[in-house]
């Protein structure tokens, strides 16, 4: 019942808005929705961890989601793209390889491609030449800095993020 | 296994229990004995007997062992030099141009360059030289090596929108180097003595004395590193782009990109291999973000961005 009504309502979000990208998210931990893509503004709803979302904008560090019958910005790392569920979590991946396929658009068509392997690594012979070419684009600090100010970038003093109290449980992706 | 060693080597320096303690130091202390053997192979070796005070460096050596044991331990115990993590570095650098060429793209690399310099200059590591390099191919990835070497993949640029997802993606990788991240690893497998002279050895040669050290290849890159190393890099990388004017999103948005990938898309899956998921790393750093960047602006400077062609 509820999940026929959600493509219709994507369909109409698309419609309303050209550049709207309604996307599939999931919520990564428990969070507020709010009014406004700040945390001083007013709090519209709560949703809990794994609840499914559409993301519908970006803005900065936050994205304006919908959740169920509630709309409203969320911080952008509260929030995971994707059909996966909570992914490496250990949750929800079921979910995820099932949706996956009702969303081609997302599907990159990868045949005959083979990326990096570990053989490749192991296999690998020094390459001199080469080393010689990376460091020979070598640029000065003042370079560096003559280029950022060009863009307006200036240093800013940012403090460094504490470490988590608790240690991470997640499994590792290999494992899944 | 070699995961678990480096666990065990970890909870080993981690834990100060009075029997912990004394094997870790009898580790050192063999180690110790070996080189110097190695070393002075005339002269029998004293260390046996020393108490594991001896050997960790805090008492003087005999004198005879002066200029090895001291060399020997502060190898051990305060790192590299920044000259041996340069020369750690371009060797595993060089085995990786030896998987994969640079793309010949010398607009492009420049480009890299400059982002990469500026951000490394808010790290706080001056005594190395940066280098950073577009790798050619579609698999989606990065890299860091010692020494301030620094690849991502053409794969992984060409999903990028603006200079500050590149910030964001260089600065996770700057932040594995300036937390000496593999060099750690090395140290824990291996517990490696000093270097020693790279005698007569040119630029453009490996170096077999460092490759001994380092396994084959690059296979350190396959191997991967502890993933609180990796979540330490996102939490400091976000930082080291913010402090450069970006906006600290960048990697955010470089995460959920890869978010969006299917998980079973080949392209990623040495970097899955090696990586938590990205949604594990983004619900990491959202707890260590929460709202600590909310005053935090910065550019995400969209209109000079280099796109390949």
């Amino acid at each position: 019942m509820k999940i026929s009504l959600i493509p219709v309502a994507v369909l109409m979000l698309c419609a309303a808005s050209a550049s709207a990208w309604a996307a599939p998210g999931t919520v990564l931990r428990a969070e507020k929705l709010y009014s406004q893509p700040a945390a001083t503004s007013k709090v519209t709803a709560s949703v809990p961890k794994g609840a499914r979302v559409e993301i519908l904008s970006k803005q900065g560090g936050w994205l304006r989601v919908q959740s169920g019958k509630s709309t409203g910005w969320i911080r952008l790392l509260s929030v995971r793209a994707g059909a996966g569920g909570l992914g490496g979590t250990g949750v929800g991946d079921v979910v995820g390889a099932a949706t996956t396929k009702s969303n081609p658009s997302r599907v990159v068509a990868v045949a005959g491609l083979r990326g990096l392997n570990d053989e490749d690594l192991k296999q690998a012979k020094f390459n001199g030449d080469e080393l010689a070419r990376m460091e020979g684009h070598n640029v000065t600090a003042a370079q560096a800095r003559s280029f950022a100010s060009k863009a307006g970038l200036a240093a800013v003093n940012v403090p460094e993020l504490p470490k988590p109290k608790t240690a991470q449980s997640s499994s590792t992706w290999e494992s899944n | 296994m070699k995961l678990k060693l480096t666990l065990l080597a970890a909870a080993l320096a981690s834990f100060s229990g009075a029997a912990v303690a004394f094997d870790f130091g009898k580790v050192l202390e063999d180690r110790v004995k070996q080189e110097l053997e190695k070393k002075t192979q005339t002269q029998p070796s004293q260390t046996t007997e020393q108490p594991p005070a001896e050997a960790q460096g805090t008492a003087t050596p005999p004198a005879k062992q002066k200029i090895d044991a001291r060399q020997l331990g502060m190898t051990l115990l305060t790192g590299y030099s920044p000259e041996e993590e340069t020369r750690i570095g371009r060797q595993i650098a060089g085995n990786l141009l030896g998987a994969v060429p640079l793309l010949r793209d010398d607009k492009l690399q420049n480009y890299v360059n400059l982002v990469g310099n500026w951000v490394a200059l808010q790290s706080g590591r001056k005594d190395i030289t940066w280098h950073f390099g577009v790798l050619d191919t579609e698999d989606i990835n990065a890299f860091a090596a010692p020494g301030g070497y620094v690849f991502l993949t053409k794969g992984l640029y060409r999903r990028l929108n603006n200079e500050a997802e590149l910030a964001g993606v260089l600065a996770h990788e700057i932040a594995h180097v300036t937390k000496k991240h593999h060099l750690k690893v090395l140290k824990q497998s291996s517990l490696i003595g000093a270097l020693g002279q790279a005698a007569g050895k040119k630029a453009k040669d490996s170096d077999p004395v460092v490759q001994n050290l380092i396994g084959n290849g690059a296979e350190i890159m396959a191997r991967g590193l502890d993933k609180n190393a990796e979540y330490e890099a996102d939490r400091v990388g976000i930082v080291f782009a913010a402090r450069s004017g970006y906006e600290p999103w960048g990697l955010p948005e470089v995460l959920q990109d890869l978010a969006g990938l299917p998980d079973k898309d080949s392209r990623t899956s040495l970097l899955y291999k090696t990586h938590p998921h990205p949604a594990d790393r983004l619900a990491a750093l959202g707890e260590a973000v929460d709202g600590r960047l909310d005053a935090v602006g910065g550019k995400d400077v969209a209109s000079r961005f280099y796109r390949i062609k």
